[in-house]
Parts: C-alpha cells; structure tokens; sequence
C-alpha cells in the first residue's frame, strides 16, 4: 500500500508485463475493502429494486398466491382490461385534478412566500416566521388528518362553531365532494410552503448586493427591484424546481389523501396510488393492480426523461 | 434612503399577514393540546380554543396506560432509532466507497444505484417480494428495505468526494484501512452532514404509517402512527381507547369514576396525537440547525 502512491512509474513498466487480466484482479484486489462497503447496499437494492422489477411479471400472468410467480401460467394483457374502465379513468381524472390544483397554488406559494420574507428587515421577526413556518413540514400526515377533523368535525370543529356564531348551518365538509379538493390543496400548502421557500430564500440570498445597488442608482423602488433584479436573479432555480415537479403529475400524494378517504367523498378522492392499494392489498387482485402500477410506472419514466430532456435544454443543468 | 408611503404600508401589511402565517402554523397545535387536557364532555359545548376550561389529565393518562399505545409508542422509538443507525451506517459506508475516483466499475456501479430512482417495480411486486423474503408480520420490515435510501447515497457521496485526498492518502500512509479512516477521519469531518441526515431520517421513520398498516398485521407491532390512523379512520379501534377507562369507570373512588365517565373517543384521539407529535417538536430545534444545511446539500444535487 505504501509504496504505490511513490512508486508511479515503475508500475507503468510492469504493466507490459503482467497479463492485463491479472493486473485487472490486482486493481479489484486493491479496493476488496471498499467493495465490502458496497456489497450491502449493493444486496439491499438488488433485494428491494431490482427484485420487484422482476415481479412485473404477475402483470402479465395469472398469479395466485398460493404459487410462485415464476410458475404461474402468462395470460398476456388480460389484466390491462383496467384501459377501457371508466372507473379507471375517473380515478385517473381525480388524480390529474389534484396534482394540477397543487401545482397551480402549491407551486408559486413558496416564492411569494420567500420574497415577503425577503422583505422583512427586522431579523428576529424573520427567524420566528421561518422557525414557524417550517415545523409543518416535520408533522406526519396521519397528524395533519387529525388537525384537519379537529377543525372541521361536524360536532365539535372550530369552523362549524365558527359558522353558529355567524347564524349558519354547520356544515360537515369531510362528507362533501366539492370541499374534498380544496381541503386537499390547502392542507398540503399550509404543510410545505414554509420548508420549500428555503430554496428560494437561499437563491436570493445569494444574489450580488451589487445589483440592488445599481438598481437604487438608477431610481428603483422596493417593487421595482424585486421585479427587475429579485425574480430574475432567482428565475434559474424556479425552472428547475418546476422542472423537477413534472414527474409527479401522478403523484397525488398517498399519505396525505388516504386518511381522509370516507365513503361520501370518495368518488373525488380515489387516485391511482390509492385505487393501486385498495385493488391490490385490500382486495388482493394483484394481476390488475400491478398493470396499473406498471402504467404509471412507465409513464412517470416518460415524465422524467421528458424532464431531463428540458433541464438539460434551459437549465444547463441534468437530473441525472 | 427615504422610504415611501407606499412602502411604509406594505411593511405593515406584509409584517401581519406572515404573522398570521406563522399563528397558523402553531394554533392547531396549541388547539389540539388544549383539548387534549380538558375534559371530554366539557370539550363538546365548544369555546375551547387556547387553554383547557375544565383542566384535567385523564385523557393523557388513559391513553399512556393503554397496552396497545404502550406498545405502539415503544415500536416507534425502537425502529426510529435501529432504522436511523442503520440507515445511516450502510448508506454512508455504500457512498464512502462510491466516492473513491479510481474505483473499479464505479460507473457501472452508480447506473446500478440510479436506475431505481427513475423505474420502479411498484406497489404489489414489491410486496410480494417482502412476502417471499419473510418480512410480512416481522419488526425486520420496518428496518431492513430502508437500510440503503438512495437519495441519501447520492447526497452523501457527493459530500465525500469534497473531502480532500490528501488526509485519506496520509492516513493510507500510515497503513490504516478504509474502515478505520472512515471512522476515524471521515465521519468526524462529516458530522454535520451525517446529523442533518440521521434527522431527517429519524423524522421519516417516526412519521412513517404505510408500511406498519400494510406489512404487518400483528396489533403490537404496529408503530403509534399506524396507530394513529387505525383509530383516526376505524370507530371500532377508537372505542377500544376507552377500554382502559371502562375499568377506571366502576372504581370505588367517586371522583375517579366521574372523571372517567367524562371521556369521550375525541379527547383521547386528541391525546394520542399529542404522544404522536410531542417527540418531533422535542427534536425539531435541534433538527432546525441542520435542517437549512441538509436542503442546501440536497439542492446542490438537484
């Protein structure tokens, strides 16, 4: 081990000697210790990843559970049925809605958010905010439901005594369909407006006071310079975070709509990710919830080289 | 610099409405635990929306001394600390070795890594596999599938290889092995990246319910949070809430019996959320100083 870093030269020597296979061995053998670093993880992702990938093919066979499902007999695209099922498509439909809604609203939130921050000069009233702020973030979903039936339950939520005191109806805006959405999409940006302004706030951050200076010169008011020098300077990171939420167009967000799923709202509240577990692990056909896990899979693929594709075109940045 | 009428306004304005952002942050919190320490029957007439009316722990109590939360809770600590260490030592060990330039197949090795990231089997597969290896109804389940988070490996390699190789190669000098500069030298410098990720990680292992609901159906093995939504989204589970209050209730002792009597299934919910939650608000000040430092090194990589 010593010797290799000093003895550079001589080792190119020897090199036309050994036999390259062996000099290859020689090279693995050097780094036996960082390839037992890897092996577990290595185990761990081909256990976890690759091996599921491999299980696609109960997608295309009629798999029970009583046998393997290398055994079992190939059907072909029998349980890809689902494509003509307008229950699908519906599902489909609530899905698009949700992610749409929550980019529309959930997208420009932060950077308002981050730009009011901006403008605050008095530090420790920005560090409370920001503190605030981001604790939603660190709450678990299941908690979030909580906080959701404790403010809108029918017998004792705060908005329905709120809605007495005012001489109306109490309302029970968990058996709705139309306030189904809405609970949706400000629940998810009230949980994550703060934490996903940091990004935001560091981009402004770390654009060159000389700007503002030259802006001031020339006669630019706070307005002025938060929309010549502010949005521009931070433009670069909005198009990669916009581009990085292309690949979740059908990711309406499991853990949050779950939990508050009931009978009365769910013909707006069944999406794919839902519809996968309730078909597959509830009611066990795993033929047809694995065709439609497989769908979407190859959909979200096609997303996010899509994606790639853009950033790489005017983000001159790649995902990967 | 003069400062305009306009300007003034907008400060004010500005200055209330992220106050008010902020209160609605904290205010469900402070709502919740109010009527989680007031009594139940109390609770229904409403009016109760800072402070407990009629003050009392008998919720808090019962729900402690409920088997079943017991249990729960003591999950949630077991596999938030195993699944953390874990985590944090086979990922970091996997991006330590990812990290060496000169490595023998690293390309090949890191697609290997990526590819999971961009396709992924889905749902059912992946249960079926977690049949087949064994890991339905077992504490492993929680643990073992998280033990190599990729995007952890992505961030933590990248960290790594700033390092600087001078300090690896001088410790190579002196004959120590790659473990032992990764103990000795490595983790120290790289402490508050590997903190920021162990909190991150303990925080997704705390709040994680999906695969305690799914993967396992043995009641005591379940984490508070499956808990937490088994009683959120099953009356029957909430009722069972009250079972240790059903004995409180014929107690000899009058005003143990009255007080028990006032329980009702909300203000218990309301108590279990606050175990739920109580233990990342603990944390969440320390978690706040790594926080900013963790996106910032997961925003790089993006």
């Amino acid at each position: 081990m010593k010797l290799e870093v000093v003895k550079e030269k001589p080792n190119i020597v020897e090199q036309t000697i050994v036999p390259t296979y062996k000099k290859k061995l020689q090279v693995i053998w050097k780094y036996r210790w960082q390839f037992g670093m890897i092996l577990p993880g290595f185990i761990l992702v081909f256990l976890f990843n690759y091996m599921p990938m491999a299980g696609i093919q109960v997608a295309f066979k009629d798999y029970n559970i009583f046998e393997s499902m290398w055994t079992s007999p190939w059907i072909g695209f029998d349980h890809f049925y689902f494509l003509t099922d307008s229950e699908f498509w519906r599902v489909f439909s609530n899905t698009i809605w949700i992610t749409v809604l929550k980019f529309v609203v959930g997208f420009p939130a932060p950077i308002i958010l981050a730009l009011l921050l901006n403008e605050i000069k008095n530090n420790t009233f920005k560090k409370w905010v920001q503190t605030l702020t981001y604790m939603p973030h660190f709450v678990s979903w299941i908690v979030v439901a909580y906080i959701i039936e404790a403010f809108l339950s029918q017998s004792s939520g705060l908005v329905n005594e709120l809605l007495v005191y005012l001489g109306m109806e109490k309302y029970y805006f968990m058996g709705s369909e139309e306030w189904f959405r809405p609970i949706i999409i400000f629940s998810s940006v009230w949980k994550e407006v703060g934490f996903s302004a940091i990004i935001y706030l560091a981009a402004i951050a770390g654009l060159n006071p000389q700007l503002y200076e030259a802006a001031i010169v020339d006669g630019a008011n706070k307005w002025k310079q938060t929309l010549h020098v502010t949005i521009p300077g931070i433009l670069p990171t909005i198009c990669i975070m916009l581009i990085l939420t292309i690949p979740s167009l059908l990711n309406a967000g499991f853990d949050q709509i779950y939990p508050l799923q009931n009978p009365i709202n769910l013909p707006v509240s069944e999406v794919i990710d839902t519809y996968v577990v309730t078909t597959g692990l509830n009611q066990g056909y795993y033929g047809p919830a694995t065709a439609i896990g497989l769908t979407t899979s190859v959909f979200q693929l096609l997303l996010v080289v899509g994606a790639n594709q853009l950033s790489k075109k005017y983000g001159n940045t790649r995902l990967f | 610099m003069k400062i305009s009428k306009g300007e003034k306004a907008f400060g004010v304005m500005n200055t209330i409405l992220l106050s008010l952002l902020a209160i609605s942050t904290v205010y469900p919190f402070i709502y919740m635990t109010a009527l989680a320490l007031n009594e139940g029957l109390d609770s229904v007439k409403g009016g109760i929306y800072l402070w407990p009316r009629e003050f009392t722990w008998i919720n808090i109590k019962t729900v402690v001394t409920n088997p079943l939360v017991q249990d729960a809770f003591l999950i949630s600590i077991a596999r938030t600390i195993i699944g953390t260490i874990g985590t944090v030592v086979i990922t970091g060990l996997c991006a330590y070795a990812l990290s060496f330039r000169s490595l023998p197949f690293r390309k090949s090795l890191m697609i290997y890594f990526l590819i999971p990231m961009l396709f992924s089997g889905g749902l059912i597969p992946y249960y079926i596999q977690l049949r087949e290896l064994g890991l339905i109804d077992s504490f492993l389940v929680y643990i073992i599938p998280g033990l190599l988070n990729i995007w952890n490996l992505i961030v933590m390699r990248s960290f790594f290889e700033n390092i600087p190789d001078s300090l690896i190669e001088a410790a190579e000098m002196d004959g120590a092995n790659p473990f032992t500069i990764f103990w000795k030298i490595v983790v120290p410098i790289s402490m508050p990246m590997l903190a920021a990720i162990s909190l991150f990680t303990a925080v997704a292992h705390w709040n994680s319910w999906f695969d305690g609901a799914y993967f396992v159906n043995e009641m005591s093995l379940k984490p508070l949070q499956t808990y937490l939504q088994n009683i959120l989204m099953n009356a029957d589970a909430a009722q069972n809430l009250r079972q240790g209050s059903a004995a409180a209730a014929a107690s000899t002792d009058a005003a143990v019996a009255a007080a028990s009597r006032s329980i009702t299934p909300m203000a218990l919910k309301m108590a279990v959320v606050i175990l739920g939650t109580l233990p990342v608000l603990i944390v969440y000040p320390l978690l706040q100083k790594y926080f900013v430092k963790g996106v910032m090194i997961g925003g790089v990589k993006e």
